[in-house]
């Protein structure tokens, strides 16, 4: 067999020279990440010193981050009110994510240990839900299992992560990602789906050939094929 | 029907007309290949039939062969040339050679029973039927499918009689010997039209898809995203079928014909598709897509080291479980930051910078207080941006900003004086590189300042012949007028400040007033030839203090910035030192001021997230060449930079 064949870090940084992209091209996918990921008087500076027109207006951005922080405390109710006077449909038309947000507001009730409240949530709001759709059941099942543990350390991972900053983060994700459908606007942050496209395609080329490989953070390489 | 043939075909002398090809537009499906600047359909001309065209048809194969040796790891490859070649990896291709896309039959790669029509579309078969049950008469293409494709497809409409033709239509490697329906020889697949079979020597005849004969038209594609092909029959999709198709080497599309009369007519593009496979491929191309979406960031990617411990294969670092391979989204978010960070930083958008490190701190302190009484994420997660955005990074970006602006106008003694005070080591490093560019600037502003005054004087001049005619008129307006003029249109260039030293202060002169002498044309052109000493001394500072330094890049440096003192008028677009002069030098050397100070503080002298972009590109580009067809739909440009 032979040899893989490789390229030499010059050659390699040839090419990246010969790579179409202007830096304006590069202001956008910031101004992108800026918007989504909702860093408002950041966006609002960079449209200025970059003279770059936004894609959405900047108090969008607010109402969403508005959203978003009222999630991350734990104030489902508040949440659920902004993101209807934001734009009424985006709960209509998404059931699940009505769901998400009402699971959200029990598993908060049991966080504060507000049993009684958080059953009688759960009778009236969330089981005739259940009804509708097995995964609604499901969920709503692990949810309900939180009460079977006296203190969150002892319950099974599964459950106990209900109770994590990072279940709050996901719905809050989950709704910003809805809100900014609405808007027609990318949910995904382009500059992530860089990253992913290079871990994707450098797993695969690594097969085939041995070039310099990218220190990302430090924007610097490696030579050809050093471990 | 409305024509998509494209351009007109060329005209061309009668003798070739018979084997010419018209020429036609690259098929529309193939637009969402990231790699369709490189894929070429022939162009007005083609090199046939002669055996000179075969001869070089030939060496596109043998170079395009060598090149799937060069890429492709396996080495199960048939060609007995590249088999015997030495192990010692061939030399890349250049990236921007273009890759031919198979239009039209062979004359030469075919069965001798078979004939190819003059625009090589057609095949008929001329001789004795074939009596045994894999035999035939086959050809293929001239050239190989390229995978940067993507997704390759043709058609093909079957014109003999029979309703169940003795055909097989599909895909062959070059190994193929002709004598055999593609799906018998190795590396080779067909779908059968007697019985509907689908033809693979691994699986042999296996039921597929309707029988086909006359009047119908066949479509065969290779989907080089899954290595699978598919079929279509009068515009309907049959579905996917067979595996590691064109895993392995280049495939051509190949039809095999069994019974004497039979005949094909294939569309490689030509005419419309009866299948809409540009709804498919752009299905395709989104499947594929949201695949490279979901795969999880890898941290040893991110830091640049090699994932392999001993042979690379996925199965080995699936089972490395020493570290967790997968970003957190916490971590993700930090390397995100990071990249837009030094990305501002590195451009100078100060108070972006600043808003977005201030936003950054604030928004993710919260939650992690709120963490604390939970289990869970504690606060370990701090983060890196508050750092970076201290005072002193602010400060720096502003001197920085300042030495740039400096050069950008002209003002070359400010922005040195401002690198010696703030980055000495710039101006030190490569032994005073930079300096000497900067003195050298100031040299061609200097002498700029002379070709402006001289100018000046040549209108008082002209002026005044015309004034001496009516002299009424005191000469200073003359002069005000003209100052006020000069500022009006003045080239943007020339840096405002400086204004005062081309005419002295009439305060310094109030005794002469009232004389004509002081705006008379003797006084200025005093004036101009202190200016142009006082720059030519300047030049003769320079030339002693770096005539010793005998690096090219010095000396052709000096020479240029000498050259401009020849011209009257260096910022003339048409002066041929024009490009010394002009103000895109200046842009240019502020440029590399930027750069100096930022290698200087040991960072790239690219923001990282450029790199990243560019580096991602050549990577994806580099695995479309290699044969991994999914590359081709990571289109990043489509993805990533349009609005």
């Amino acid at each position: 067999m032979p040899p893989k064949p490789s390229i030499r870090k010059e050659e390699w940084e040839r090419r990246l020279h010969d790579v179409q992209v202007t830096k304006s091209d590069l202001n956008r996918l910031v101004m992108d990440y800026l918007v989504i990921e909702g860093y408002k008087s950041a966006a609002e500076e960079f449209s200025q010193e970059a003279n770059l027109s936004p894609p959405v207006d900047f108090e969008s951005i607010e109402s969403r981050m508005d959203i978003r922080e009222a999630l991350q405390r734990g104030d489902v109710e508040d949440a659920i009110t902004r993101v209807n006077d934001l734009n009424p449909e985006i709960l209509d038309t998404n059931p699940a994510l009505y769901f998400k947000l009402q699971q959200q507001k029990l598993i908060e009730f049991i966080r504060q240990g507000r049993i009684p409240e958080a059953i009688q949530f759960a009778q009236d709001e969330l089981a005739p839900r259940g009804e509708e759709s097995p995964e609604f059941l499901s969920e709503l099942e692990r949810t309900m299992a939180l009460l079977a543990f006296d203190s969150a350390p002892n319950a099974p991972p599964a459950i106990a992560e209900l109770l994590s900053p990072a279940q709050r983060m996901k719905t809050a994700g989950d709704v910003n990602a809805a809100i900014l459908e609405s808007l027609s606007q990318g949910k995904e942050v382009k500059l992530v789906g860089l990253l992913k496209l290079l871990c994707w395609g450098e797993t695969l080329l690594e097969e085939k050939m041995d070039f310099p490989k990218l220190n990302v953070l430090e924007g610097t390489f490696g030579e050809t094929g050093k471990v | 029907m409305a024509s998509v043939r494209g351009p007109p075909k060329p005209i061309v002398p009668q003798h070739v007309v018979r084997t010419t090809p018209a020429a036609f537009p690259r098929p529309a499906y193939l637009d969402h290949s990231a790699l369709r600047h490189l894929l070429q359909v022939e162009g007005p001309e083609p090199p046939i039939p002669s055996r000179r065209a075969d001869a070089s048809a030939s060496t596109t194969s043998a170079r395009n062969q060598a090149y799937a040796n060069a890429l492709s790891v396996s080495s199960d490859n048939d060609d007995t040339r590249s088999a015997s070649s030495s192990p010692v990896p061939t030399p890349l291709p250049r990236v921007d050679q273009p890759l031919k896309l198979p239009t039209r039959w062979s004359e030469q790669d075919r069965h001798t029973g078979l004939s190819v029509s003059s625009d090589g579309r057609e095949l008929i078969f001329n001789g004795p039927s074939c009596s045994a049950e894999k035999e035939a008469a086959s050809a293929r293409t001239i050239y190989p499918i390229p995978r940067a494709c993507g997704i390759f497809y043709y058609e093909v409409e079957i014109l003999g009689k029979d309703q169940k033709a003795h055909i097989s239509i599909g895909f062959a490697s070059k190994s193929g010997k002709f004598v055999r329906l593609p799906g018998w020889d190795a590396n080779s697949w067909g779908y059968y039209g007697d019985d509907g079979c689908a033809l693979s020597p691994e699986r042999s005849g296996f039921q597929y898809g309707q029988p086909f004969g006359t009047g119908d038209f066949i479509g065969c594609g290779i989907d080089f995203s899954t290595y699978k092909a598919f079929y279509t029959k009068n515009g309907i999709l049959i579905g996917p079928v067979f595996d590691n198709v064109g895993k392995n080497g280049d495939l051509f599309p190949s039809v095999g014909i069994q019974h004497t009369g039979e005949s094909v007519r294939a569309n490689f593009g030509q005419d419309p598709f009866k299948y809409d496979i540009d709804d498919h491929v752009q299905q395709q191309r989104n499947v594929t897509w949201n695949k490279i979406l979901s795969t999880s960031l890898n941290r040893s990617v991110l830091h640049g080291r090699y994932r392999r411990t001993g042979v690379g294969s996925i199965a080995s670092i699936t089972n490395d479980t020493g570290v967790q391979q997968s970003l957190t989204e916490e971590e993700s978010k930090q390397v995100l930051n990071q990249l837009v960070m030094t990305y501002l930083v590195h451009h100078g958008y100060a108070k972006t910078a600043h808003a977005f490190g201030r936003q950054y701190e604030g928004r993710d302190k919260d939650p992690s207080k709120d963490a604390s009484n939970t289990s869970g994420h504690g606060p370990d997660v701090e983060m890196k941006a508050s750092s970076s955005t201290s005072e002193s990074v602010e400060i720096d970006i502003q001197s920085r900003t300042n030495v740039v602006n400096s050069v950008l106008a002209g003002d070359l003694d400010s922005a040195i004086g401002t690198l010696q005070k703030r980055y000495p080591t710039v101006l030190e490093a490569d032994d005073h590189m930079l300096l000497f560019k900067l003195r050298c600037r100031k040299f061609v502003e200097l002498f700029l300042e002379t070709t402006e005054m001289k100018k000046r004087m040549k209108a008082i001049k002209e002026r005044e012949l015309a004034k001496s005619k009516a002299p009424e008129l005191p000469l200073q307006d003359t002069w005000m007028d003209e100052e006020m003029s000069m500022d009006i249109d003045e080239e943007p260039s020339v840096p405002h400040h400086r204004r005062p030293s081309i005419a002295p202060s009439p305060m310094d002169h109030t005794e002469e007033l009232n004389g004509k002498e002081l705006w008379s044309p003797d006084t200025i052109s005093a004036q101009y030839e202190s200016a142009l000493n006082a720059a030519l001394a300047y030049g003769q500072t320079l030339t002693n203090d770096h005539q010793s330094d005998n690096r090219l890049e010095v000396q052709q440096l000096f020479k240029k910035t000498f050259g401009i003192v020849a011209f009257e008028d260096p910022l003339d677009p048409s002066c041929p030192v024009v490009d010394v002069a002009s103000h895109d030098s200046r842009v240019a050397l502020a440029h590399d001021v930027n750069q100096a100070i930022l290698k200087s503080q040991g960072r790239p002298a690219q923001p990282a997230l450029e790199t990243l972009y560019r580096h991602t590109a050549t990577a994806i580009t580099q695995l479309g060449l290699s044969g991994v067809g999914a590359a081709a739909f990571a289109d990043m440009s489509k993805e990533f930079l349009q609005p």
